[in-house]
């Protein structure tokens, strides 16, 4: 599959497995080879038997076929010794006859001491006897006439070779008759039968035209053969063709041969068949072992996928075109609190706060609408779910169509990723921020605690002052005439003045402080540059004054406006003149030209720059380059967060805090300037939404 | 309170001068002052101060009783080291400086008080203590312009001294009766009893026990 990790199958189980699997194909392997081997065998032993029956049977018919020719032969040549003819009438009889059976070869009469009478040779073939006499080859006609004469019937002799011209011979049966006149033995009549001839007529009377029929002896002598093929030797059958006297083996040899595995015709289709399907298993093996490893890679990447599913944190849901729930993972579930099967189906879902619904379903509507233009859906959206329990929690949803088969659009698919903890996240670490913050500006109090001490003294001082005078006064007036009394009570109006005026910047130096240091609402909102200087001037004079530094302040009039959250930015310019301030303390510069410059001006239409220029020695390399590091400080009483904090403030109000410079070539060093850019409010977005983002 | 009376006896209105960059500590001070009969003139730093002082000579100013209330932690010239240069220049004397400090500069007060200083009072401080410790001070102050008045009429009377009367008045501190003077100096007894008398009535003093307290070098 495309799955590159489904391909990776765990050893050890599968391969008990494949074992198994290799068995089975084994078996059924070597079952098929059985039934084939065993069906080519049966086919072959059918071949083999119907071969032999049909040897039987042409033994049979030509042993049958052999008798009925003897048989007529008999009758035959009986017929020729009826009445007992004169020897001439026999002669032209017997010649006669041999004119018309060929089987008959010559015919002889003879007396009772078996004396040649007569003889007659058939005019087919040349005198039988012209190679040998007649003389020698009479013993088998003499045992015939003799059994013949003995029981009143005509018999046959043994069969005997008379050699022929050219090497040639025939095999031959004499037909010995006993001849009577007058019921006594007269003498006997002699036909000599050629067996090749018997044995041609009867093969070719019963057709065993694939069949070699031989006449044999008992020791499987073959005497004569008849057929236009040899036999091959493998199907034969033997049958005994009786005659009186005498009898014989007649054997037929089939032609055809034990039967070949190829040239059969039947044995082909099968072992064809049986290749087939052979191959066909082999086929079919491949296929299946091609199935099973695509099964197995399905399987695994299927696995794989649940797994993915199921281990995601983030929630995945899939909704049809109509909006109803088809899927959810088990991130989903446990995200939203509810079961899988209550959300397959339902619809309005049930984590869909009920309040919203109508707003959720004209969203639904709408980003269905937009469904033709799919690329478009790519951006996620952040919206509200509900938990079982009622809970409200910030989503993020991100989806993508679904597309079917055939690339037709058939939902959505959404990751919901459940952002309450991130917002929680955010939460808490703004609020560490705002600690953080509102510690800085502590201690930043703290370490102006002794400025401000002596701040407050002055007015306490004076307060004490004017109200121990004034009692002085009210002591004397006592114990004095009237006249100075008009004096006494100028000089105490001009007191309880002072007084008034004095507990009043006491409590402006309070104010100032508390006011710096209350942690107010994390809140943005426009005001004017100079309103923010002239709210931390109190405490930066407060320093000025101390190390003799004079201010100045330049602000264009009208001042421009900055869309700043005051407390955190306050901060930034407390920070920013104190450490200007300090950089002059000391040896670092004159006291006539200590001048600490505040300057704001519009930079862009968008940005108000405000900057903090000392005279001081300027900042070594070194120091610069880890200045905004925080707790990097190169006083003693400080905590090094001043500057990096700074920075953090100017950032998170979307401007920039950098340094450099202020005047390359003055006379106490360059001076350095610390400048930060201030957004101007945006008219359009902040009057829409007037105090928080 | 009771103001004291001794103080416009002799050298006219005391002065107390009062150094400190607040105005209205300057101001309140003054006004208090006021209420105690005492004139004040402020100062707003340590170089207004020394400016004010230049060309003056610690012979012959402050001519009234005087103070200075010296604010330690001031822009510029700091109040130790205006106290510096006062002691350097011989004013301390007749101008006792009392310093206000803010609690953190106690240490260093308390070493100018052992270099000469008055006094120091802390802030913030309980005002007529402050004002009797101002009074103390003018009272020395007092005592000093005494000392340095009276130094300066015995020098003028040693001064309209003839030279034979000069030797006759050593000779007398020395405790000599006048005969042996008159053989020291090879002159009459008679013309010492004269230049005696002359001596007596120049230096103004009734006895021989007289003069000699008043020449010994003050202590």
């Amino acid at each position: 599959m495309n799955l590159p990790a489904a391909s990776a199958p765990s050893p050890e189980p599968p391969r008990a497995r494949r074992g198994v699997r290799w068995l089975l194909w084994g078996a059924l392997v070597a079952l098929l080879l059985v039934a084939q081997s065993l069906l080519v065998g049966l086919t072959l032993s059918y071949e083999e038997a119907r071969a032999q029956d049909r040897a039987d049977a042409v033994a049979a018919a030509a042993s049958g076929e052999m008798r009925r020719l003897v048989q007529r032969n008999l009758q035959s040549a009986q017929s020729l010794t009826w009445n007992d003819p004169p020897l001439t009438q026999w002669h032209y009889d017997a010649q006669e006859m041999l004119r018309q059976r060929r089987e008959f070869l010559r015919m002889e009469m003879r007396d009772n001491d078996q004396r040649l009478l007569d003889a007659v040779e058939t005019p087919f073939r040349p005198p039988l006897f012209g190679t040998m006499a007649r003389g020698e080859l009479e013993i088998e006609m003499h045992a015939a006439c003799a059994t013949a004469r003995r029981v009143a019937s005509p018999q046959f002799s043994r069969s005997y070779f008379v050699p022929q011209a050219g090497g040639l011979g025939l095999e031959v049966v004499d037909l010995c008759l006993p001849v009577d006149r007058g019921g006594h033995p007269s003498g006997y009549m002699i036909a000599t039968l050629a067996l090749g001839q018997l044995l041609e007529d009867a093969s070719n009377a019963t057709g065993a035209g694939e069949h070699e029929l031989s006449l044999v002896e008992a020791d499987g002598t073959r005497l004569v053969r008849a057929g236009l093929h040899r036999g091959s030797g493998v199907f034969h059958a033997t049958r005994l063709v009786d005659l009186p006297g005498n009898s014989l083996q007649l054997r037929a040899d089939a032609v055809q041969g034990r039967p070949g595995l190829i040239p059969n015709l039947t044995l082909a289709l099968v072992v064809g068949l049986s290749l087939l399907l052979l191959g066909l298993v082999v086929v079919l093996a491949r296929d299946v072992r091609r199935r099973s490893v695509a099964e197995t890679a399905l399987a695994e990447a299927l696995a794989f996928r649940r797994a993915m599913e199921d281990s995601l944190v983030t929630g995945l849901r899939a909704r049809d075109v109509r909006g109803r729930v088809t899927y959810v993972n088990p991130a989903f579930c446990a995200m939203v609190g509810f079961e899988a099967h209550e959300l397959v189906g339902s619809d309005p879902p049930p984590y869909w706060p009920p309040e919203r619904i109508d707003e959720y379903r004209q969203r639904q509507s709408e980003r269905l609408t937009l469904a033709r233009d799919l690329n478009a859906q790519r951006e996620g959206f952040e919206t509200q779910f509900m938990r079982r329990n009622g809970e409200r929690f910030p989503v993020m949803i991100y989806e993508a169509p679904l597309l079917d088969r055939v690339g037709h659009h058939a939902g959505w698919m959404s990751a919901v990723l459940d952002v309450s903890a991130a917002r929680r996240m955010e939460e808490l670490s703004r609020q560490q921020q705002e600690r953080l913050q509102a510690t800085a500006r502590l201690a930043t109090v703290g370490e102006m605690a002794s400025l401000l001490s002596h701040e407050l003294n002055q007015p306490l001082a004076a307060i004490a002052s004017y109200a121990t005078g004034s009692l002085n006064l009210v002591n004397e007036a006592d114990q004095q005439p009237g006249d100075t009394v008009v004096e006494t009570v100028s000089m105490l109006r001009q007191a309880l003045e002072r007084i008034a005026e004095q507990a009043e910047r006491a409590g402006r130096v309070i104010k100032s402080v508390h006011g710096f240091v209350r942690r107010r609402e994390r809140s943005r909102e426009a005001v004017g540059a100079d309103v923010l200087i002239e709210a931390v001037l109190p405490l930066v004079r407060l320093q000025a004054r101390k190390s003799g530094t004079r201010l100045e302040v330049e602000c264009p009039k009208p001042a421009p406006r900055v869309w700043v959250d005051r407390t955190m930015v306050e901060q930034v310019l407390l920070n920013l003149t104190r450490n200007g301030i300090q950089a002059m303390e000391g040896d670092a510069t004159p006291l006539d030209q200590r001048v600490l410059t505040l300057r704001v001006t519009q930079t862009h239409a968008r940005w108000v720059r405000v900057s903090v220029i000392d005279r001081g020695p300027g900042i070594a390399p070194e120091v610069a380059a880890r200045l905004f590091t925080p707790f990097f400080t190169t006083r003693e009483e400080g905590m090094g967060l001043g500057l990096s904090l700074c920075r953090t403030v100017i950032e998170q109000h979307g401007g920039a805090l950098d340094f450099g410079p202020a005047a390359p070539n003055g006379a106490n060093g360059p001076g350095t300037e610390f400048r930060f850019t201030l957004a101007v409010p945006d008219p359009a977005r902040h009057a829409a939404e007037p105090s928080a983002e | 309170m009771n103001s004291s009376p001794s103080l416009t006896s002799r050298f006219g209105l005391p002065m107390v001068y009062l150094v400190d960059d607040e105005d209205v500590v300057r101001d309140a001070l003054a006004w208090l002052l006021r209420t105690r009969r005492l004139l004040s003139e402020g100062h707003p730093s340590g170089d207004a101060f020394a400016a004010f002082l230049a060309g003056k000579s610690p012979a012959d100013w402050p001519t009234a009783p005087s103070c200075l209330l010296l604010d330690v932690r001031m822009p510029g010239l700091s109040g130790l080291a205006l106290f510096d240069q006062l002691v350097e220049r011989g004013f301390v004397q007749a101008l006792p400086v009392i310093f206000l400090t803010g609690h953190a500069d106690v240490p260093t007060a308390v070493a100018a008080v052992k270099r000469g200083a008055f006094d120091f009072v802390e802030k913030p401080f309980s005002d007529n203590a402050l004002v009797d410790r101002i009074e103390q001070a003018l009272l020395r102050s007092e005592a000093a312009l005494a000392r340095r008045a009276d130094k300066r009429q015995i020098e003028r009377a040693l001064a309209e001294l003839t030279e034979r009367e000069r030797e006759v008045m050593n000779l007398v501190v020395e405790g000599k009766p006048n005969k042996l003077i008159a053989d020291a100096l090879d002159i009459s007894v008679r013309t010492v009893e004269v230049h005696r008398a002359r001596v007596f009535e120049k230096m103004n003093v009734k006895s021989a026990v007289e003069l000699a307290n008043l020449l010994r070098p003050p202590a």
